[in-house]
């Protein structure tokens, strides 16, 4: 039985081995050489490798550069801030200077008064509507009764020294206007 | 083939035991880590989840308020008269308040507390040990506090010089306020806010729907450095600004008027004061002025809470004989009398309703027209010919030029002073309601009587805010300006050419006198309330006009309330000239062509 169990396979096996050989040589004959193998993994794993470091180094390029910006912006709007700031604070400074009491102060350190007595000349008659008189000021004197605290420590531009009105610059009221020639300029106060 | 199947198989039981082993030990271990990693995780996602979160948040996560801007309060011309600007707030952390290291000209010293102390007072204007005894009673109340202040709503500048010194333990934050960089100008009208930013009178309080603003908030993530990350900013809620009011008030007008009847009110002594500049077409404030004045960046400045509104609106009073305009009108309206109408004028009049009225001062009976009474300002006189109409038509017709209600500017506590029903009417009201006795009114209506008067007849509604201006430029809650017709055309320039002749021939002409101009005017002076129901020493005297009398375009109304000095119409009269030759002036009127009336004051 062991015998024939044995020989059994055997011949099987032979006669398998014998029919199909040429199919076998074949299919071991294709197989490909291993050094024609080796060589396209090294190159995929080459290309994959530098593909990834290709990303990742722009990755990092872009997130500097995102970053470089967020500083760039930041910095920026700090700057915007600040200039917003000081352009505020100028803004309250014009807006002060200009309020009526500062105004009037001024013009009172020039030497202007007011003339609530106003006189008309009537061109289709040549009438002198009112009396005229010189301005005396029909203002109480020169102390504002209209308190402004923001102007408290201000000085009329007049009082201040020279140097300091000339620093005052675009505030500061240094020339006279321009008169135009032919025009006597007023010499009275 | 089969060679090498049993030569394996002769290798096998050795080999697939070790291996075996190997791949139970790496099993084993990897479980064992990742039981390790999930034990982490579970600990980390759901244990200290919620403080892992905070912590993060806290790390790298702020959040802010984003300011919005209380909107302004503009001038008709657009001058800001109430504005908000960014002040900042200097914090510190009292206990981190240490010495530190300074870098000066390449070499690090030593800063103290002390030193540092004295350069922050230096700039924020304390001195240094006021800032160390904040400190310390910071510390002495909580001695582990991170937070004090220093300075409240200081201004850019010396934030700056806080900050230029780099002291590490001092910060800053927002605080937004409101400036009036007018002062005192309009400020009675105006209001002011409360510390917190609650506003408390005026405009402020009365136009708060138009004039609020929402905060809003947004958060974003900083790094280590402090730079936002990029596009991690998520706002929240957006920030609206408040919108602006713009009222009908002319500033440099409100400055002149406010400048001119505090002149008069201190020389005479006056307890306060108040003048009203009305467009007399379209009913326009153009200036409010109230003696005395606060000015709203320095309320604390004006000790009297009183003085700190506007009287103008607020206070009514007996208006005296300015009202003797709104009587002789509706009589000239109703048709009982003309400017012919001749009585008699007794020094004393005793109406047969029990009534007992007399004049001012001792006169022998004078046989006078509407015009005549109104130039002597007679009582008696008034008397008679108030008494032609019914108390009901008179009552109507005071309803109709608003004397009772509050004007329509919707002003904060408006008073609209008291005028009580008919039936109420005692025997001697009758009476005293025709020269202004026996009720009260505000400034306003008086000026919003001579308006009607000067307006033709119709009463244009009292208009001190032009509407609420939004961001994007348009106008809403725009007041209503419909005029009502409260006399006929005639009437109302008949009773203009009884005041014009009361302009030229009164007791105080020479004071009021403007040149060029025709002028209707009527002066006023009542006994004032000792507020016991009785009536005090002191006198209300005031003027009521406008001009030019032949095209009224403005109405002026000055009144001053007890000029010790000066008791008299007198007081006000120079005031009036003052202001309505500036009004005059300054819009340009064109003086008056056409002679003024001359009517008889007798017969």
């Amino acid at each position: 039985m062991s015998d024939n169990l044995a020989r059994a396979p055997f011949s099987l096996d032979s006669d398998q081995f014998d029919a199909p050989t040429p199919e076998r040589r074949g299919f071991r004959l294709v197989s490909p050489a291993p050094s024609s193998r080796a060589r396209p993994r090294i190159f995929y794993a080459l290309t994959s490798v530098a593909g990834i470091a290709a990303i990742i180094v722009a990755q990092l390029l872009l997130s500097v550069g995102i970053s470089q910006g967020a500083y760039e912006i930041s910095s920026l709007q700090s700057n915007q801030a600040d200039l917003g700031r000081t352009a505020a604070s100028l803004n309250e400074d014009l807006v002060r200077v200009s309020s009526p009491q500062s105004l009037a102060a001024n013009a009172e350190g020039l030497g202007m008064v007011s003339n609530s007595n106003p006189v008309y000349l009537r061109l289709s008659d040549g009438a002198v509507l009112g009396a005229p008189s010189s301005a005396s000021g029909s203002q109480a004197g020169a102390a504002s009764l209209v308190p402004n605290a923001l102007l408290t420590g201000s000085t009329p531009l007049t009082q201040l020294p020279d140097d300091a009105a000339a620093k005052a610059g675009a505030v500061a009221i240094t020339s006279a206007p321009v008169v135009p020639a032919g025009l006597a300029a007023p010499t009275t106060r | 083939m089969s060679v090498r199947n049993s030569s394996a198989g002769d290798n096998n039981p050795t080999k697939s035991r070790s291996s075996r082993r190997r791949t139970f030990f790496t099993i084993v271990v990897l479980f064992a880590v990742i039981a390790v990693f999930l034990v982490r995780l579970v600990d980390i996602q759901v244990v200290q989840a919620d403080s892992l979160t905070a912590d993060s948040v806290g790390n790298r996560s702020v959040g802010q308020v984003v300011y919005g801007s209380r909107g302004e309060i503009v001038d008709t011309n657009g001058v800001v008269l109430a504005g908000t600007v960014m002040r900042f707030n200097i914090t510190m952390s009292p206990v981190n308040a240490t010495p530190f290291k300074r870098t000066v000209n390449g070499k690090k010293i030593e800063i103290s507390v002390a030193e540092a102390a004295a350069e922050i007072g230096a700039a924020t204007g304390q001195s240094g040990d006021a800032i160390l005894s904040t400190i310390s009673t910071a510390l002495k109340a909580n001695a582990k506090t991170n937070f004090a202040y220093i300075a409240k709503k200081v201004d850019v500048d010396v934030l700056r010089a806080v900050q230029d010194l780099h002291i590490p333990w001092t910060y800053s934050e927002k605080s937004p306020s409101r400036v009036y960089p007018n002062g005192a100008v309009a400020g009675n009208v105006l209001g002011f806010l409360s510390g917190e930013g609650v506003p408390q009178a005026g405009l402020e309080s009365g136009q708060e729907t138009c004039l609020a603003s929402t905060n809003g908030s947004e958060t974003y993530e900083k790094g280590a450095d402090g730079v936002r990350i990029p596009g991690s900013s998520v706002t929240s809620s957006e920030a609206v600004d408040g919108g602006d009011v713009v009222t009908t008030i002319d500033s440099d007008l409100q400055w002149f008027v406010q400048q001119t009847l505090a002149a008069r009110a201190q020389e005479t002594g006056a307890a306060w004061a108040t003048a009203v500049v009305q467009d007399a077409k379209s009913g326009k404030l153009l200036a409010v002025a109230d003696y005395p004045s606060v000015d709203p960046n320095n309320v604390g400045g004006t000790k009297n809470p009183e003085d700190r509104g506007s009287r103008a609106f607020t206070q009514s009073f007996e208006p005296g004989s300015t009202f003797k305009a709104l009587t002789a009108a509706s009589v000239l309206d109703a048709g009982v009398a003309t400017l012919d109408t001749g009585i008699v004028v007794p020094y004393r009049y005793l109406p047969a309703n029990g009534a007992n009225i007399n004049d001012s001062h001792q006169h022998p009976d004078q046989r006078m027209t509407l015009t005549g009474v109104l130039i002597d300002s007679s009582n008696t006189g008034m008397s008679k010919f108030g008494e032609l109409l019914t108390k009901q038509q008179r009552f109507d017709y005071m309803k109709a030029f608003g004397v009772g209600t509050a004007t329509e500017t919707g002003f904060p506590r408006e008073d609209g002073g008291i005028l009580h029903a008919v039936d109420d009417w005692d025997s001697q009201t009758n009476y005293a309601t025709m020269f202004g006795q026996g009720l009260t009114t505000s400034a306003l209506q008086i000026a919003s009587i001579y308006q009607t008067i000067a307006n033709d007849g119709v009463r244009m509604p009292v208009q001190l805010v032009e509407g609420c201006r939004q961001s994007d430029g348009t106008m809403t809650e725009v007041p209503d300006v419909t005029g009502t017709r409260v006399l006929s055309e005639t009437a109302a320039h008949e009773t203009s050419d009884v005041l014009e002749m009361v302009y030229q021939k009164s007791w105080v002409a020479s004071k009021w006198n403007i040149p060029g101009y025709r002028v209707a005017a009527k002066t006023g002076t009542a006994q004032m309330p000792d507020g016991k129901g009785g009536y005090s020493d002191g006198y209300l005297v005031s003027v009521s006009g406008y001009a030019p009398a032949d095209d009224a375009q403005y109405v002026v109304s000055v009144s001053i309330a007890d000029p010790v000095k000066l008791n008299t119409s007198a007081a006000p009269a120079p005031v009036f000239q003052e202001i309505m030759s500036q009004v005059l002036k300054k819009y340009r009127a064109v003086p008056s062509g056409a002679t003024p009336p001359d009517l008889p004051s007798t017969w």
